[in-house]
């Protein structure tokens, strides 16, 4: 148990300076920024407590809120992630898979693995664009937001995945 | 009872679901007013370590190309204080009265010199976080300008770290300047988009100016001292009113490269807004006379 704080803990530590010192930099035609640490959510394994799910995606969002200048929207769309991510996971594997499976792309096959990462990926920064403009005024620059950062995003996440051993 | 704590037990991730949730809109909203706390932001202790790690490692690389515009500028500005001098000097045949009025404006102003810690300019509404706070004697609202130009206004205060409102925020910045020689004025705003050009608004239709001329700050508000330069104009445009002139500024400061500025402290502050609330006062009693 003390184990895995630590471990999720360190994880949280490299995502959000990640984040804060390369990822916020990168900005593809403008709008596609790169969003890794949805990845934080994403693995958490099946059967992990959802209270200790939520705890994580809110401290997680936060830290990296502190860091962006955009206190509220991170937090607030990675908790809506860890609220779905155990329900979401549930429709990509199969019922009798172990109780404590992990989510890797191995284990799952690259395509259940694609959609899951795809599914959320989208939901967060369609959630999180929302909150940190909260106009939709200008919605162009809104959607392109959305759909270049999902894309930029998951191509990172399954660069990273398929590194992982 | 019994159903209702069950009922809680089972879905307890649900409540906690909502607190979260609830906390983050606070967040969200008590700084979409722009009235944060200096906790959530770049400004606190840890955030404000880590970026400035960064920032010393980042401007270590970038610091040739720097001393190079300043070695420029600084040579660019010393031939034009020769000349000048030398114009006063057979004008008024007092040689040495430049330099005592130049060091009186400059006792007027107490000039904090800081470094830049994190900086976007890809955003709508950037912020730039520096490595100076109360400790150091910032305050809010008070001006920061760089070697090359302006860069905007203090906002939030921690002890050891400020968050700036650059020139590039498209929601909360505007700046009071006026063309340089002619003395009209107006206040400068960002638009988003290109992080080299910024718009003088509200320029009255009689004002007399050609492209190319100079844009500096008015001195109008407490913020900043007259003649601190913002760029020069590029293209003329009537204002979507009709009322005025938009003016296309190319700002003199790159913020895509900032890294040495200087906060401005004015000791007179204190006087004029008491002059001001004063004046305010007089004129809210009037009224009941």
């Amino acid at each position: 148990m003390a184990i895995d704080i630590l471990q999720r803990l360190a994880i949280l530590l490299v995502l959000t300076l990640a984040q804060a010192l390369v990822f916020n930099h990168i900005h593809f035609f403008g709008c596609a920024m790169p969003l890794l640490y949805v990845y934080f959510a994403i693995v958490i394994p099946r059967g992990y407590p959802r209270w200790a799910t939520l705890l994580w995606c809110f401290v997680l969002g936060l830290s990296v809120d502190l860091f962006s200048n955009t206190p509220g929207a991170a937090a607030g769309a990675m908790t809506l992630i860890g609220l779905l991510q155990p329900y979401v996971l549930e429709l990509f594997i199969p019922r009798e898979a172990p109780a404590n499976m992990k989510v890797s792309m191995k284990l799952m096959g690259p395509a259940k693995y694609i959609s899951l990462a795809a599914f959320l990926t989208f939901v967060y920064c369609l959630v999180f664009f929302s909150l940190e403009m909260f106009s939709f005024v200008d919605w162009m620059t809104w959607g392109s937001c959305v759909v270049g950062s999902t894309l930029i995003t998951l191509l990172l996440l399954l660069a990273f995945e398929s590194v992982r051993r | 009872m019994k159903n209702l704590i069950a009922f809680l037990a089972k879905y307890h991730h649900w409540l906690l679901f909502v607190v979260l949730e609830v906390a983050s809109a606070v967040l969200l909203f008590r700084y979409n007013s722009y009235q944060g706390s200096v906790w959530f932001s770049s400004a606190n202790y840890v955030a404000g370590r880590v970026y400035q790690t960064d920032a010393a490692v980042r401007s270590y690389f970038s610091l040739s190309p720097l001393n190079k515009q300043l070695s420029l500028r600084n040579f660019y500005l010393e031939r034009q204080v020769t000349q000048l001098r030398r114009l006063y000097g057979e004008l008024t045949d007092d040689t040495t009265a430049i330099e005592r009025e130049e060091q009186e404006f400059l006792s007027r102003y107490n000039l904090i010199p800081a470094k830049v810690v994190s900086n976007s300019v890809d955003r709508a509404d950037n912020l730039i976080t520096i490595d100076r706070g109360s400790a150091d004697g910032v305050e809010r609202d008070m001006g920061v300008a760089c070697g090359t130009g302006i860069v905007g206004v203090v906002y939030m205060v921690s002890t050891h770290y400020s968050v700036i409102i650059p020139v590039l925020n498209s929601s909360a910045s505007r700046i009071s300047c006026s063309i340089r020689g002619r003395g009209y004025f107006g206040y400068l705003h960002w638009y988003g988009g290109d992080p080299t050009v910024a718009f003088l608004e509200d320029v009255p239709r009689h004002a007399r100016f050609k492209r190319g001329d100079w844009v500096e700050t008015s001195g109008y508000s407490a913020i900043f001292p007259p003649g601190v330069m913002v760029g020069r104009i590029e293209t003329i445009y009537n204002s979507p009113d009709g009322l005025s002139y938009r003016l296309k500024v190319r700002l003199t400061t790159d913020f895509s490269c900032l890294r040495d500025v200087c906060v401005i402290g004015d000791k007179s502050i204190a006087e004029r807004s008491r002059l001001m609330e004063q004046v305010q006062d007089s004129l809210t009693m009037k009224p009941n006379l």
